[in-house]
C-alpha cells in the first residue's frame, strides 16, 4: 500500500483516476435511471437534453410493475439463480475436494477434464440441449434452466473451489484422520465450515452469471409465466419493432439492484475468496 | 388502476410459482383443442378469441378452446418444439416460409381452403402462395401484416408534393429535396427482420431482379435488372438517407419517426398506430401508401399469417373442425374487425368490409395484397430460400454497394453465395 | 518407552480398514472417484452427451422437424466457401482480442488505483462492479439508445467539438460499430479483472516493495519487476476466464445489432443462432458453433504458454 501524500498528489494519483473509472462505469446507469423517469415526449425529442429531464414521471415504472409480468420474471430469476448456484456449489465442492486435497491416480487428468468442460460453448450446446429438455418433457419450466444453468457454473465452482481449497491448510484435517475420522467426515465437519469466504465468493459470481443467462431461456423459456427477466424484457417489452425504452430503462434498474444489494454485502467475502483461490491457485 | 392490478400482479406471481415447477399443465376433461398463437400487437385482437370467440365454440360444440400465446418472436421455436416432441398444440398460427419447412408435419387442410374460397369470394393468389405447399393446402391464410410507405403529409406538402409519388425516381427526386431541408428519408439496410426486406425486395421486383428462378435452381441475380436496382438504391441512399441506416434494425425507423428525424420510411401499421396513441400531433401528418412502382411493376412484401394443424396429435379431426367454424365469414369478420385492419384478410368478401373506414389510411394495405410476394420469389419457398434470407444475403448486397462497393462487384458476391446456398437444389 | 500416550497412524489400521465397508469407502481412490462422481455423471448427461450430439448433427443436414442425413464434412466444406463464415471467424478473433487487452490493461489500472487507502474505498468498489452484474441484455438495450446519432450524448458533445452534424453512426459504419461492441464489452468486463487484479494486489507483501525501494528502483520499476511477475499467475486465470466468456459471446451482438451492418459485428455465436434458429438447418448451425472449440482451445494454449513464458 502506498501511503503518505500531500493532498495535490492525493488527488492526482488516486482521486482522478478512480472517479474517472467510477464516471466511465456509472454513466451508463445515470442514463438508465434518466430515461426510465422521462416522459415518451421528452424521451423521443432530439432536442432535449439526453442528459436531464423537465417533468419526470413514475410512468414507466407504474406500466412496467402493472402491465408486465416483470414481477413475475423477477421471481423467476431468482428462484433459477439461487437454486441452481446451490447445485453448482454442491457439484463443485465434490469435484473440488478430491483433487485439491486428495492424490489419487488419474487426478491431474481429472483437472484438465473438468477445465476442458468450459471450452464448450453454449451455441454448440444449445440444439442438442433443446432436444434432450423437450424429451424429458421440461420444456417451459423452470426445472429445463435450473438444470442446464449449472453446466456452466460448475465448471467455473470446481475451478475456484480447487483453487482455494488448496490454500486451506492440512493439518487440522490430518489431526482427524489421525483421531479416527473418516474422510467423509473430515471433509464435512472440519474442512467445509473452514471455507466459507470461498463458497460466498464461487456462489456470488455463479449467482451472477446465472442471472444473466440469456441463451437457453431464450430457447426454453417462451411461455411469460415462466421466464426470467433478461428474456422477458427482451421479449416482451418489445413487440415487434416498437420498444417501450422507458420501461425497459426501468426493467434495466429495476433488475439490477437486488443483485447489486447482494453484491455490498458480499464483496469482502468475494474478494478474499479469490484472493487465496484464484492467486494461489 | 393500482389496486386491482397490484392484486392481479400477486396473483400472477403466486400461480407462475406454483405453475412454473410443473411440467405443461394436464388436458382438461372432455375434448380439448389447443390453438398456438404470437401475441398480438394489438391487445383487443387476443381478448376477442378470449372472451368472445372460444367460449361461443364451446357453447356450441361441447369442445374447450385453450389459446395459447406465445411471445413474438418465439413462435418458431415453439413449433418447432412442438413437432420434434410431437405434443403441446393441435393447430398453430404460422407465417413467412415455415407452413413449407414444416409441411410434412401439417394436415392437409385443401377442403377447408377451397370451402372458404367458394364462399367468401376467392382467395387473393398471394394466399395461394404462401399456403399451398406441393399442390396441398397446408396452412389456412389468415391475414397479411403489411409493410407500406409511412410518408410526412406536412413536410411532402413543403416541396410541394400532394400525393405520394407513383414511382421510386419521383421518391428519389422528393428525397433530395426533404434532406437538403433536413428531413431526410430512412430505409433500413442493416440486420432487422421485416423492415430491410420490406422494401428491398420490392425494389429489387420492381426494377425486374430476381434471385432464383422459379424452378427453384437456376440462380439468375447477375442480371442488368439488379444492377439498374443496386444503382438505384445507391443513389437513393446517398443523396436521401443518412450513414445510420446502414445499421438499423427493424425497431429504429419507428424511433426515428417519433423522435420527427425522418420524413419517409417502410413500415407496417405499428408506427402509426404507436403514434395516435403517443404523438397525436405526429399522427395527424402521418400518412401511408403503396410502394412505389420500377420499371418492371409495383410490388410488396407478403407477410402472411395462416392457421395450421398439426399432423400428429389425438385431436386432428376437432381441430379441423375449429379451424373450418373459425374461417367462416361470421367469426372470422368479428376477429378481423377486433383488430382495426391490422391484420389485411386474404378473401376477397372482405375487401369493402366496414373495418376498413375505422382507419383509412390502411386502405393501401389492402390493395397492396395484389401485388405482395413471398421474400425470394420467384424461387419456390424452402431450405434454400429460408437459408438465403436468414444469412441477408439481398440486404447485404444492397447495404455493400450503398458503401461504395462497385454494382459488379456486390452482383458476383451475392451470386456466389446464392449458388453456394442452391447447390443442393 | 511410552506405550499408549500419543493415538499412532498405527501399521495395523490401514488393513484392518479395507476389510470393512467404511474402510473402503475411506480408500484415497475409491473415496474420490465416488465422490466426483455426481458431478462428472451430471456434466457428462448435460454437457457430454450434448456436445456428442451436437458433433453429431454437424456432420448431418438436418432440417428442424426433419430427419437428419448424413452427410460427412459436407456442412463444413459448405463453411469453408461461405465468405461470411470467414467475416465472422475473423470478427470473433478481433472482437475477442482486443476487447481483453483493453480489459486486462484497463483493469490492471484500476486496480492499481484502487489499491490505496481512501474513504468511501468499499462503495466505489461496490459501484464499480455494477457493470459487470447488470444482466447484458439490458445494459446493451441502453447503449443502443446512447450510439443512436440523434439522441447520443457522446456526438453532442463531439458536435460541440466541431465534428459535423450528426456525428459519427456509431451502428451504421462498420469499423464504428466494431469499435461500438468492443467498446460495450470493455464496460461490461473491465471491473471484474480490475476488482480481481486488485485482490491480488493485496496480497502483494509489503516488505518487497520496501526492499525494493531501498534498492533503488522506481516506481515504474517497483511495478514490472515486483508486482507483474506476482500478479502473473491470477492475469492468467482471469484471462482464460475472459477469453472464453468474450469468444462465445452472443448477448451483445444479438441485442445490438444482429451481426450488422453487413455482418461487421456478427460473431460465431450469433451467426449459428441464425443459421440454426432463423433458417432451420440445424446441422450447419451446429457445424458453426463447432468450429469454435478449436479456436478457443488454441487460443486458451497460446495465451497458457505466453504468459507462462513471461515469467
Amino acid at each position: 500500500m502506498i501511503t503518505g501524500y500531500g493532498p495535490i498528489q492525493r488527488t492526482v494519483r488516486v482521486w482522478l483516476p478512480v472517479l474517472f473509472f467510477l464516471f466511465l462505469a456509472l454513466l451508463p446507469f445515470y442514463w438508465m435511471a434518466i430515461t426510465s423517469i422521462k416522459p415518451n415526449s421528452e424521451l423521443y425529442s432530439m432536442r432535449s437534453n439526453p442528459l436531464l429531464v423537465h417533468a419526470p414521471t413514475l410512468k414507466h415504472y407504474i406500466d412496467l410493475l402493472g402491465t408486465t409480468n416483470f414481477l413475475l420474471w423477477t421471481w423467476n430469476t431468482m428462484v433459477v439463480a439461487v437454486i441452481s448456484t446451490a447445485i453448482s456449489l454442491a457439484l463443485g465442492i465434490m469435484l473440488a475436494y478430491p483433487l485439491a486435497r486428495i492424490n489419487f491416480p488419474g487426478a491431474g487428468l481429472m483437472a484438465i477434464a473438468v477445465a476442458s468442460v468450459y471450452l464448450v460453448p453454449q451455441p454448440l450446446l444449445f440444439i442438442p440441449l433443446a432436444d434432450v429438455i423437450n424429451r424429458l418433457d421440461l420444456g417451459n419450466t423452470l426445472t429445463a434452466v435450473i438444470l442446464t444453468y449449472p453446466t456452466m457454473l460448475v465448471p467455473f465452482c470446481a475451478w475456484l473451489l480447487l483453487g482455494y481449497f488448496k490454500t486451506v491448510p492440512m493439518e487440522l484435517e490430518e489431526a482427524a484422520r489421525i483421531d479416527g475420522a473418516s474422510r467423509f467426515q473430515t471433509m464435512r465437519r472440519i474442512f467445509l465450515p473452514l471455507c466459507t469466504p470461498g463458497f460466498i465468493s464461487a456462489g456470488i459470481f455463479a449467482f451472477t452469471l446465472a442471472q444473466n443467462e440469456f441463451l437457453y431461456a431464450l430457447i426454453f423459456l417462451t411461455k411469460t409465466s415462466v421466464r426470467t427477466v433478461p428474456v422477458g424484457v427482451i421479449s416482451e417489452l418489445i413487440k415487434g419493432d416498437v420498444f417501450y425504452w422507458g420501461q425497459l430503462m426501468a426493467a434495466a434498474l429495476l433488475g439490477s439492484v437486488p443483485v447489486a444489494i447482494i453484491y455490498s454485502f458480499f464483496v469482502e467475502h468475494y474478494v478474499a475468496g479469490l484472493t487465496s483461490g484464484a492467486v494461489k491457485g | 388502476m393500482s389496486q386491482s392490478t397490484r392484486r392481479d400482479v400477486l396473483k400472477i406471481a403466486l400461480a407462475g410459482a406454483g405453475a412454473a415447477a410443473l411440467p405443461w399443465a394436464a388436458r382438461a376433461d372432455g375434448k380439448t383443442v389447443t390453438l398456438l398463437h404470437e401475441t398480438s400487437f394489438i391487445q383487443t385482437f387476443d381478448e376477442y378469441m378470449q372472451k368472445t370467440l372460444a367460449p361461443a365454440y364451446e357453447k356450441e360444440t361441447g369442445v374447450k378452446i385453450v389459446y395459447e400465446l406465445t411471445s413474438v418472436g418465439s413462435l418458431p421455436t415453439r413449433i418447432s418444439t412442438i413437432i420434434e416432441t410431437g405434443t403441446g398444440a393441435d393447430l398453430t398460427m404460422i407465417f413467412l416460409l415455415y407452413p413449407f419447412l414444416f409441411g410434412d408435419k401439417l394436415a392437409d387442410v385443401s377442403d377447408i381452403a377451397e370451402e372458404a374460397g367458394k364462399a367468401q369470394g376467392g382467395w387473393y393468389d398471394a394466399a395461394k402462395e404462401a399456403g399451398v405447399v406441393n399442390g396441398k393446402w397446408k396452412a389456412i391464410p389468415h391475414s397479411n401484416i403489411g409493410q407500406l410507405m409511412n410518408w410526412r403529409t406536412d413536410w411532402f406538402a413543403e416541396v410541394g408534393v400532394k400525393t405520394f409519388p407513383e414511382t421510386w425516381e419521383e421518391l428519389y427526386e422528393v428525397g433530395k429535396k426533404l434532406k437538403a431541408k433536413d428531413h431526410p428519408f430512412g430505409f433500413e439496410l442493416g440486420h432487422g427482420f421485416g423492415d430491410n426486406h420490406g422494401w428491398l425486395y420490392p425494389l429489387l421486383w420492381s426494377y425486374g431482379g430476381h434471385e432464383v428462378e422459379a424452378d427453384g435452381k437456376t440462380v439468375v441475380i447477375d442480371s442488368d435488372e439488379t444492377a439498374k436496382a443496386i444503382d438505384f438504391a445507391r443513389k437513393f441512399f446517398k443523396d436521401c438517407m443518412f450513414d445510420d441506416v446502414l445499421g438499423w434494425t427493424d425497431v429504429s425507423n419507428n424511433k426515428a419517426w417519433m423522435a420527427e428525424q425522418i420524413s419517409c420510411t417502410n413500415n407496417a401499421e405499428s408506427i402509426l398506430w404507436f403514434a395516435k396513441r403517443n404523438f397525436p400531433d405526429i399522427a395527424k401528418v402521418t400518412d401511408q401508401a403503396q410502394n412505389p412502382a420500377g420499371p418492371k411493376g409495383r410490388f410488396h412484401l407478403l407477410n402472411c399469417v395462416s392457421h395450421s394443424v398439426f399432423d400428429f396429435g389425438p385431436e386432428q379431426e376437432e381441430a379441423k373442425k375449429f379451424l373450418r367454424w373459425l374461417t367462416a365469414e361470421k367469426q372470422a369478420g368479428g376477429w378481423y374487425a377486433a383488430a382495426d385492419s391490422y391484420y389485411q384478410p386474404f378473401l376477397h368478401a372482405y375487401d369493402n368490409a366496414p373495418m376498413w373506414q375505422v382507419e383509412p389510411r390502411n386502405i393501401p394495405y389492402r390493395d397492396a395484397m395484389a401485388s405482395a410476394h413471398l421474400p425470394g420469389w420467384p424461387a419456390p419457398p424452402g431450405r434454400q430460400l429460408a437459408e438465403a434470407v436468414s444469412k441477408y444475403v439481398v440486404v447485404d448486397m444492397f447495404a455493400k454497394a450503398c458503401t461504395g462497393t462497385p454494382t459488379k462487384d456486390v452482383i458476383k458476391a451475392a451470386e456466389a453465395q446464392l449458388k453456394e446456398i442452391y447447390k443442393t437444389a | 518407552m511410552a506405550i499408549h500416550s500419543e493415538p499412532l497412524i498405527s501399521v495395523a489400521r490401514p488393513r484392518r480398514r479395507a476389510v470393512t465397508l467404511a474402510g473402503w469407502l475411506d480408500r484415497a481412490t475409491v473415496f474420490s472417484w465416488l465422490m466426483m462422481a455426481p458431478p462428472i455423471l451430471f456434466l457428462l448427461a448435460l454437457v457430454g452427451y450434448p456436445l456428442a450430439y451436437g458433433v453429431l448433427l454437424s456432420l448431418q443436414d438436418r432440417i428442424v422437424a426433419q430427419p437428419g442425413v448424413f452427410v460427412g464434412l459436407q456442412n463444413f466444406a459448405k463453411d469453408s466457401q461461405d465468405p461470411v463464415f470467414w467475416r465472422v471467424v475473423i470478427n470473433t478473433f478481433v472482437y475477442t482480442g482486443v476487447a481483453t487487452v483493453l480489459k486486462m490493461v484497463g483493469g490492471l489500472g484500476l486496480a492499481l488505483a484502487m489499491n490505496q487507502h481512501f474513504r468511501f474505498k468499499n462503495i466505489i468498489r461496490a459501484l464499480l462492479l455494477l457493470p459487470f452484474i447488470v444482466p447484458t441484455v439490458l445494459s446493451t438495450v441502453a447503449f443502443m439508445w446512447m450510439l443512436d446519432p440523434a439522441f447520443s450524448v457522446i456526438n453532442r458533445v463531439l458536435i460541440q467539438f466541431g465534428v459535423p452534424r450528426p456525428g459519427p453512426s456509431w451502428l451504421g459504419n462498420p469499423i464504428l460499430a466494431m469499435v461500438s461492441i468492443i467498446a460495450i464489452n470493455t464496460w461490461r468486463g473491465l471491473p471484474f479483472y480490475g476488482i480481481t487484479l486488485l485482490a491480488g494486489l493485496q496480497t502483494v507483501p509489503t516488505e518487497l516493495y520496501e526492499a525494493a525501494t531501498i534498492d533503488g528502483a522506481s516506481g515504474w520499476q517497483r511495478f514490472r519487476y515486483v508486482t507483474l511477475p506476482l500478479l502473473q499467475p491470477i492475469i492468467l486465470i482471469v484471462t482464460l476466464f475472459s477469453v472464453i466468456f468474450t469468444f462465445a459471446d452472443f448477448q451483445l451482438v444479438y441485442v445490438l445489432t444482429h451481426g450488422g451492418p453487413q455482418n461487421a459485428t456478427n460473431l460465431l455465436a450469433t451467426y449459428a443462432f441464425d443459421i440454426g434458429m432463423g433458417s432451420g438447418q440445424l446441422g450447419l448451425g451446429a457445424s458453426v458453433a463447432l468450429t469454435m472449440l478449436p479456436a478457443l482451445a488454441l487460443l486458451i494454449v497460446a495465451i497458457t504458454l505466453y504468459l507462462k513464458k513471461k515469467s
